[in-house]
């Protein structure tokens, strides 16, 4: 448990962070944004969302086999979205301890908030990462949901796995899976 | 964070200094001058004392100050302008130069940072931002709300050369106190109305009387005190001694920036500062322009705007395919200005020694310890009586701040409701100020305690007063105040910070100040390794209106994140893009490639592919538009070879401008192609053909199919070709294949063996065959498109000698005409053909042919390619707009994106893996493909076909005929030609040449292919053959055929010399033979090779023969199938008595099995033939009524004829090896089968029994062979073939029939043979071999089989040893009334049929166990001897007269006798029981 809360104390600052963000915003005032004036995208039509905007799934040794991004525009940007995220969940897989490796829960949560994004990870016993990229305007959507959708994702990425023609380490290119995540991805407006 | 140079404390104490205001007078001014100093500038390198100073504190504790440093200053006044929190733009551009001038050393530190499997290579120190920071922190405007950076002290200087330097000095002081207090000026500001003010002499040694100045200066001391004036005695050097003496010049890298900064300003447009002072003015650029010259403002501030500078303009955009921006770029972007130039020109103290530096840090030392640190000292004094009185408190501000500081939160409190009143501002003298002057001076001396309290209690006075700036600057100071306690007593509050921060921005809207809190929290919160929070908050101070800031905090939250306890490479390296992203807007783009190639790292081959894109497209334009060509070639190569998951419009992007790139950098140097990355060259698939490309029909002519490019690479086939090959090598060279055969391979790729340098003939052309593949989703297109060679000349006729080949061996190469496009390369050598487009769709893979054509002997190597890389022509894309925009331009745009380049051929040969160290090691053989040698002109044989069929029924017979054409200039000899079916063409025997063949083609229509003569018309058809004697050897081919069997190896079974009129074919000439060809046996598809040889008539060359492939499809259809058996014929021959024993029968069954129902009406069987050394045919015995034997579908017909042996004395005729042809015609018209088709294909008929059991027949010759030299008394062995010889027939049926076949509502008539070769008695045989699928499926065998037991001959062999005949009167008629016993003579004949001697047994024992011979009845009785027992000699004939007796008149089975036979010799072996005759019927009548 003492891990735990230690993990938690950088996240906790960047939550305050966007908290004040929020706030400030609401106060009218304008803030520069630190990760979306790079690649100098606004935001989009909004999408009258109820799911994910980006699903990842990223290998073992931290390449991508999979990502889609919903506006399809901004796609550069989820893809280094998705990449810093990896610290967040390798520094969360390294919280735990080897011994309780095992028990580990597969679902990390909220690996970091940017002010349009909120960013979750997953992480199979194999060190196979799901990330899932959720507008933050979405208010709507709990914690629980996106666990369910992450176990989806699992449950599909196993039958990927389970191709006897799928080469591990290759893209995924499978149907199947292509349709689950799209299912969970919000329809571009 | 990086590294600095400084620790913590000493960059906050560098920060809060002591400020000390100059003036001058003109004299001392000019003073300084000869230095090309100013006053300030004297002194700035000696302003950091180096020895401890003593001050005592309000409690009266004596306190050390280590280490302080005071800032000097001239003054510079400005009328009161309002302080904005917006840095003045003339600040950002000195920022901007600082920064930009400061960059990381080439090859300078780094230091790798390993986490994870990341290896970095990370710069440790950000000198850029230490300047940065440095200058920031320097040029900070003095506010009111803070005293830290207002004058405590102002230095008065005059020089000794002043007539009246007292005088001068009050004047001075007044002019100070005007500026101080008259409240025209707002800057400078001055921390204490009663500023020190501390008078100097200057005194100039070189010039000055010095007697002079030590009195002014006692007068001063006695005026200002001992402690408020300095005589500094400075230029003691003259100008002549200081030629050759080096001294140190300090002030350089005070200067540095400076002089830099001025220079550029100079090269500027619009000089907006004049005065190169400004840097030491704390003030900003703007404000010295105002304070100079005002009346010019506007117009300058408006100048510097329009005009454009970096810091505005053209931060290149994302979006893909600006070329316009990029070229904007590219055309603005000047050479950074020379860095060095002008530090080195200017030195500075060049009139100072050693000593006069010493004197000055005595002055110094002397101005901070004596005046500076007491005149401080009494106002804290001052301020503190002032404050407690004030307060009223009898306690001491110690203890009331403990308790308020234990207080609780007020701060806190809410930010909001706050905003309203932070325009507030305190009268100078309000209380408020004076705890925080108090604080601000303690600050300065080191008194940090003291300072921390004082901050802390005005921060909550204010806070109460709600004034949130001056709030927000006392809890930054004491903060910071909080942290630079020795010991630390309580620690850092870095809500502190934050809540100043978040002040300074969010309320008083001061942006500077709060950059200044975040620098200096950022850099607390490293020190305590609290990485993460200092990232968070530097991220935070990024914002829109400043690049260069957020770009520098953005690299330093970056650095945190890296130098994390887990570092966090990936938030480092995306950082570092952010930064780079700002830094390319800041216009700093050094610093931003910088920044992107060390995220570069991160990214580096991780598998982010759009990311690496993105990051290799960005460092590919900044390197380019900061003149690093080859990187950012580099790198957009990278984005192009890559599997780009990129859109198309974004390849497209990235391709034009990489091209654009390219083709600049290319302008640059011309000394050589460059490489080009796109398309990518399969190397490894690249073909080479030697040849001419052919056309393969040619009006009727169908010509040889031979070798081409379209063919696909078949490893059976090519093995195929080279066994045919060596073949017919092995023929032609009589029988020896030479040692340095090596098959001609014409066509090369990867799987050819391309170890040896292939030959090319010249004037005939080199195709190669390159393999493009286009990664992108554009389109390329190449244009001139050709091949790079070297040649080197060689002749090959001269007899070569050592000197001639060194002596030649000068390359001639076409790479410099090809940078050219469109210019003759060097033909009259090598002809190189030019593609002049190349289209490649998106991701298409294409080959492309470009041809070489030698004119002279020689090596040539083929290098590469060259050619001009475009993306597409404008009509392709709609999509991209900015490529309309750049098309609308012009056309010149779309015509510069082609860039010509090269790219090399390299084929990697095969890996070794014959020796140890070829297999542990990775090494490949060498693969000369593509460098062919040029040999002299060789014969070139072109074959076309005529009248070639594609179908066939089995066995038809088909005339077509062959050209052959000599297309060279070199005469050709030796034709040969191999083939897999030898059995299908023939090209007629040599010797018989048939004058009566057409030889065109025309003349041929409605000819039989065979030779015939029309029967005389009286002869019964089948009645009589016509016999003719054919030795083998006359078909030339026929030796070879049998010999292949033999296993002799005289020379392929398929080679077939081809009659040309003298042997040879001249240059140009052409000949036309005819050729026969018979359908396969088997129906199916056939692919029938064959392989045509020739030579040079000119022997010695380096090609010793040439070879033609052809292949043909032939469509084989069933036609008939003949079944054939022969028997040996019971009757004996009457007439014929001298042929003992040598007379058969042979029945011929024939089946119409042509499925094909469209096609043949009816099959006439025309003749039936013979062949054989022993044996003819002699006549049909059962003409059909009608002549022909007609045979309609599915019919079947049978023909019987009796065969007799050959005349004894032609069989011991000289040649026992001759053949016997028989014909038999059944038709009209014989058909002589002893010429040229018929006997061919005889002879070239593959033998079904023979080639089944091959090792039988071995056997026997090898018995025969053995059992001469023995004699007779062989053992076992010899009975076998004694007996097999018995049965032995090695009869030939012809059968040549004729096809009506309806096509295209004609008759057509096909004729053909089929082959029924008849080898043992009553066996059946058959023209179709049977198919062997069991052949198919052959179980692997891992020992060799045993060889079959030597198997004694069967019992169904041995009964054939005797041949039994009865001879008796078929109708015999006896008066049974007369005489009641009949008697009938019968002579029983037997003729033994093997050449040994064979004991035989006679038994007419009745013992018929037969049914129907039991009847009491049908009975009769062999009078007489009931049991013979008799020898016969070989084929000897003996007849045994025997006696039946018959009691009834009926019809008897004579054939009752039983004949056991042995061979004499075999006395161990019992006797066989030899076949029975057929029921020998005899009808007895009773004559009554």
């Amino acid at each position: 448990m003492l891990t735990r809360l230690k993990t938690q104390v950088p996240l906790f600052s960047m939550n305050s962070y966007t908290k004040l963000r929020e706030k400030l915003k609401l106060s009218g005032l304008s803030l520069a944004s630190t990760h979306s004036h790079v690649i100098r995208l606004g935001r989009h039509s909004r999408h009258n969302s109820k799911m994910a905007v980006c699903i990842a799934v990223i290998a073992k040794e931290n390449y991508p086999l999979f990502i889609r991004s919903v506006p399809v525009q901004n796609e550069l940007k989820f893809h280094y979205t998705v990449h810093t995220s990896l610290d967040v969940v390798e520094e969360k897989i390294s919280a735990v301890g080897k011994a309780m490796a095992d028990q580990r829960e597969l679902y990390l949560g909220l690996l970091y908030p940017t002010e349009d994004y909120k960013v979750y990870g997953y992480v199979t016993n194999s060190k196979v990462k799901f990330v899932i990229v959720v507008d933050s305007s979405n208010t709507s959507l709990r914690d629980n949901e996106i666990r369910s959708m992450f176990r989806k994702l699992h449950n599909s990425f196993t039958d990927v796995m389970c191709n006897p023609f799928y080469n591990p380490g290759d893209t995924i290119q499978s149907k199947a899976f292509d349709s689950i995540v799209s299912a969970m991805m919000v329809q571009a407006s | 964070m990086a590294q600095c140079v400084q620790s913590v404390q000493e960059f906050i104490q560098d920060s809060f200094v002591p400020m000390v205001a100059v003036l001058c007078s003109e004299d001392a001014e000019k003073v300084t001058r000869k230095n090309n100093l100013n006053f300030s500038e004297l002194l700035r390198p000696f302003c950091r004392l180096t020895s401890e100073g003593h001050m005592r504190d309000p409690s009266n504790q004596l306190q050390v100050v280590k280490n302080l440093r005071i800032s000097v200053n001239n003054v510079v006044t400005r009328p009161s302008v309002p302080s904005s929190g917006v840095p003045g733009h003339a600040h950002r551009r000195l920022l901007s130069e600082v920064v930009l001038t400061c960059q990381p050393a080439e090859g300078g530190v780094a230091n790798v940072i390993t986490a994870g499997d990341y290896d970095l290579n990370i710069s440790a120190t950000t000198p850029w931002f230490e300047a940065y920071r440095e200058s920031f922190l320097q040029s900070m405007p003095a506010s009111d709300h803070e005293f830290l950076n207002h004058y405590l002290a102002c230095l008065l200087v005059v020089s000794s050369s002043e007539a009246v330097p007292v005088e001068k000095f009050l004047k001075l002081s007044q002019e100070q106190h005007r500026i101080q207090h008259s409240g025209e000026y707002t800057n400078p500001k001055w921390f204490i109305p009663n500023t020190l003010k501390y008078y100097v002499l200057l005194h100039d040694m070189s010039q000055g009387d010095e007697q002079r100045a030590d009195s002014v200066y006692e007068d001063m001391k006695q005026r200002y005190g001992a402690q408020g004036c300095y005589l500094l005695k400075v230029n003691s050097r003259t100008a002549a001694a200081g030629a050759d003496e080096q001294i140190p010049d300090p002030w350089s890298q005070y200067l540095h920036k400076s002089s830099l900064q001025s220079q550029d300003q100079y090269e500027d447009p619009a000089p907006v500062v004049v005065n190169n002072t400004a840097v030491e003015n704390n003030v900003g650029g703007t404000s010295e322009v105002d304070g100079h010259d005002s009346e010019e403002k506007d117009g300058v501030l408006v100048n510097s705007l329009d005009n454009t500078h970096p810091l505005q303009l053209d931060t290149p955009s994302d979006t893909p395919g600006s070329l316009d921006a990029l070229r904007a770029v590219a055309v603005e972007t000047k050479p950074p200005p020379l860095t060095t130039g002008v530090a080195a020109a200017t030195s500075h103290g060049a009139c100072l020694t050693l000593n006069d530096h010493d004197r000055i840090r005595l002055f110094i030392q002397e101005f901070t310890f004596r005046g500076l640190l007491p005149h401080i000292e009494k106002n804290i004094r001052q301020l503190n009586d002032q404050l407690v009185s004030r307060k009223g408190l009898s306690r001491s501000l110690f203890s009331a701040t403990k308790k308020w500081f234990g207080g609780g939160k007020v701060p806190e409190k809410s930010i909001a409701e706050l905003k309203n009143t932070s325009g507030l501002l305190y009268p100078p003298e309000a209380p408020e100020l004076q705890i925080r002057k108090m604080a601000d001076l303690c600050f300065l001396v080191q008194l940090y305690d003291l300072a921390y309290s004082c901050y802390h209690t005005a921060k909550k006075d204010f806070l109460s007063d709600q004034a949130m700036l001056y709030a927000a600057g006392a809890l930054e100071m004491a903060a910071v105040s909080a942290f630079l306690q020795v010991g630390a007593p309580r620690p850092y509050p870095a809500h502190y910070m934050d809540t100043a921060i978040q002040t300074y921005r969010d309320v008083s809207k001061n942006m500077v100040l709060a950059e200044r809190c975040a620098l200096l929290s950022a850099e607390v919160l490293k020190s305590q390794a609290k990485y993460s929070d200092a990232a968070t908050l530097l991220i935070k101070m990024t914002s829109e209106d400043s690049d260069l800031r957020s770009a520098l905090l953005l690299e330093q939250a970056a650095h945190c994140f890296i130098n994390m306890r887990n570092p966090m490479v990936r938030k480092f390296a995306f950082h570092m893009i952010l930064a780079g992203h700002r830094f390319s807007k800041a216009g700093q783009k050094r610093h931003a490639l910088r920044c992107y190639c060390q995220a570069m790292q991160v990214y580096k081959g991780k598998g982010w592919s759009l990311a690496e894109d993105h990051i290799n497209f960005t460092i590919g334009r900044q390197s380019f538009t900061l003149r690093q060509p080859e990187n950012a070639v580099t790198a957009f190569r990278h984005i192009l070879t890559n599997d780009s998951q990129q859109t198309s419009t974004q390849q497209g992007a990235f391709l034009r401008e990489y091209l654009y790139v390219y083709k600049n950098v290319t302008g640059a140097c011309e000394v050589a192609l460059p490489q080009l990355p796109l398309p990518c060259i399969n190397s490894s698939a690249t073909r080479v053909y030697f040849g001419h490309e052919r056309r393969l029909a040619e009006g009727e002519k169908q010509a040889a199919t031979h070798v081409s490019l379209d063919q696909e690479f078949d490893r059976d086939l090519a093995a195929m070709w080279q066994d045919l090959e060596e073949q017919v090598v092995a023929a032609a060279k009589r029988g020896v294949v030479p040692a340095t055969f090596q098959s001609t391979q014409c066509c090369l790729n990867s799987q050819t063996d391309n170890l040896r340098f292939p030959l090319a003939v010249v004037e005939e052309p080199i195709i190669v065959e390159v393999v493009f593949r286009n990664p992108l989703k554009v389109p390329l297109v190449l244009s001139d498109l050709s091949l790079l060679w070297k040649f080197t000349l060689k002749d090959f006729n001269r007899p070569q000698t050592q000197e001639d080949s060194v002596g030649d061996a000068v390359p001639i190469s076409n790479e410099k005409e090809a940078s050219v496009p469109r210019t003759s390369q060097k033909d009259d050598v090598i002809a190189t053909e030019v593609i002049s487009e190349f289209y490649l769709s998106p991701e298409e893979t294409k080959l492309a042919r470009l041809k070489l054509l030698p004119h002279q002997t020689g090596q040539l190597n083929i290098l590469g390619l060259v050619y001009n890389l475009a993306s597409t022509s404008s009509t392709g894309d709609t999509t991209i707009n900015s490529t309309a925009a750049s098309q609308t331009e012009g056309p010149s745009a779309a015509e510069g994106t082609s860039v010509r380049g090269r790219q090399d051929l390299e084929i990697q040969g095969p890996r070794l893996n014959q020796t140890k160290e070829e297999k542990t090691s990775v090494s490949h053989g060498p693969d000369r493909r593509l460098d062919p040698t040029i040999t002299p002109p060789m014969p070139l044989l072109e074959v076309f076909f005529l009248q070639f069929p594609t179908a066939l029924l089995c066995g038809e017979i088909r005339k077509a005929y062959v050209e052959f054409c000599n297309m060279s200039r070199v005469t050709l000899c030796g034709l040969r030609v191999a083939s897999t079916h030898p059995d299908f063409f023939t090209f007629g025997s040599s010797s018989l040449a048939t004058p009566l063949t057409p030889l065109s083609p025309t003349s041929f229509e409605n000819c039989s292919a065979y030779k015939t003569l029309a029967t005389p018309p009286g002869a019964t058809p089948g009645s009589v053959a016509a016999v003719t004697l054919v030795s083998e050897g006359d078909f030339g081919s026929g030796t070879g055929l049998r010999g292949g069997v033999s296993g002799a190896g005289t020379g392929g079974k398929g080679i077939t010399e081809i009659p040309l009129g003298e042997g040879t074919l001249k240059p140009g000439e052409s000949t036309q033979l005819p050729m026969w060809l018979r359908g396969p046996d088997q129906e199916g598809v056939h692919e029938i090779h064959f392989l045509f040889y020739y030579e040079s008539a000119e022997k010695g060359g380096k090609i010793s023969h040439r070879v033609l492939r052809h292949t043909v499809f032939i469509c084989a259809s069933r036609s008939l199938s003949v079944r054939a058996t022969a028997c040996r014929s019971n009757t004996l021959p009457e007439e014929e008595e001298e042929e003992r024993n040598g007379s058969m029968l042979v029945f011929v069954d024939v089946e119409n099995i042509n499925s094909s129902e469209a096609g043949v009406r009816e099959f006439h069987i025309a003749q039936v033939s013979s062949s054989s050394k022993q044996w003819r045919l002699h006549k049909c015995i059962n003409p059909a009524e009608d002549k022909d034997c007609k045979l309609t579908s599915r019919e079947r017909g049978k023909l019987c004829f009796r065969a007799t042996r050959c005349k004894p004395l032609q069989v011991t005729l000289k040649a026992a090896e001759k053949y016997t042809f028989a014909d038999l015609s059944l038709g009209n018209e014989l058909i002589i089968t002893s010429t040229t088709p018929c006997a061919d294909f005889f002879f070239r008929r593959c033998q079904p029994l023979e080639s089944l059991r091959p090792p039988v027949a071995m056997e026997t010759q090898g018995r025969h062979s053995r059992s001469q030299g023995v004699g007779h008394g062989g053992g076992d062995k010899d009975i076998a073939g004694v007996v097999r010889k018995c049965n032995e027939v090695d009869l030939d049926i012809i059968i040549l029939w004729k096809a009506f076949v309806v096509e295209d509502n004609k008759q057509v008539i096909l004729e053909g043979q089929l082959h029924v070769a008849l080898q043992t008695i009553d066996k059946e045989a058959c023209s179709l071999t049977p198919k062997e699928e069991a052949q198919e499926m052959v179980l692997l065998k891992f020992k060799p089989e045993l060889p079959p037991p030597m198997t004694r001959p069967s019992m169904e062999q041995l009964s054939h040893l005797i041949k039994t005949n009865l001879q008796y009167p078929e109708s015999y008629s006896h008066p049974f009334n007369q005489k009641s016993l009949c008697m009938v003579p019968v002579t029983l004949t037997l003729s033994n049929c093997s050449l040994a001697q064979v004991d035989v047994i006679i038994d007419l024992r009745h013992k018929t166990t037969s049914p129907e011979s039991l009847e009491v009845h049908g009975s009769f009785t062999w009078l007489g001897q009931t049991q013979f027992k008799m020898q016969l000699g070989a084929q000897e004939v003996m007849r045994v007269q025997l006696r039946a007796c018959f009691l009834h008149a009926g019809v008897y089975n004579l054939g009752t006798p039983r004949v056991f036979a042995k061979l004499a010799d075999q006395g161990a072996m019992c006797e066989t029981s030899q076949q029975t005759a057929t029921p020998a019927l005899i009808i007895i009548i009773n004559s009554t």
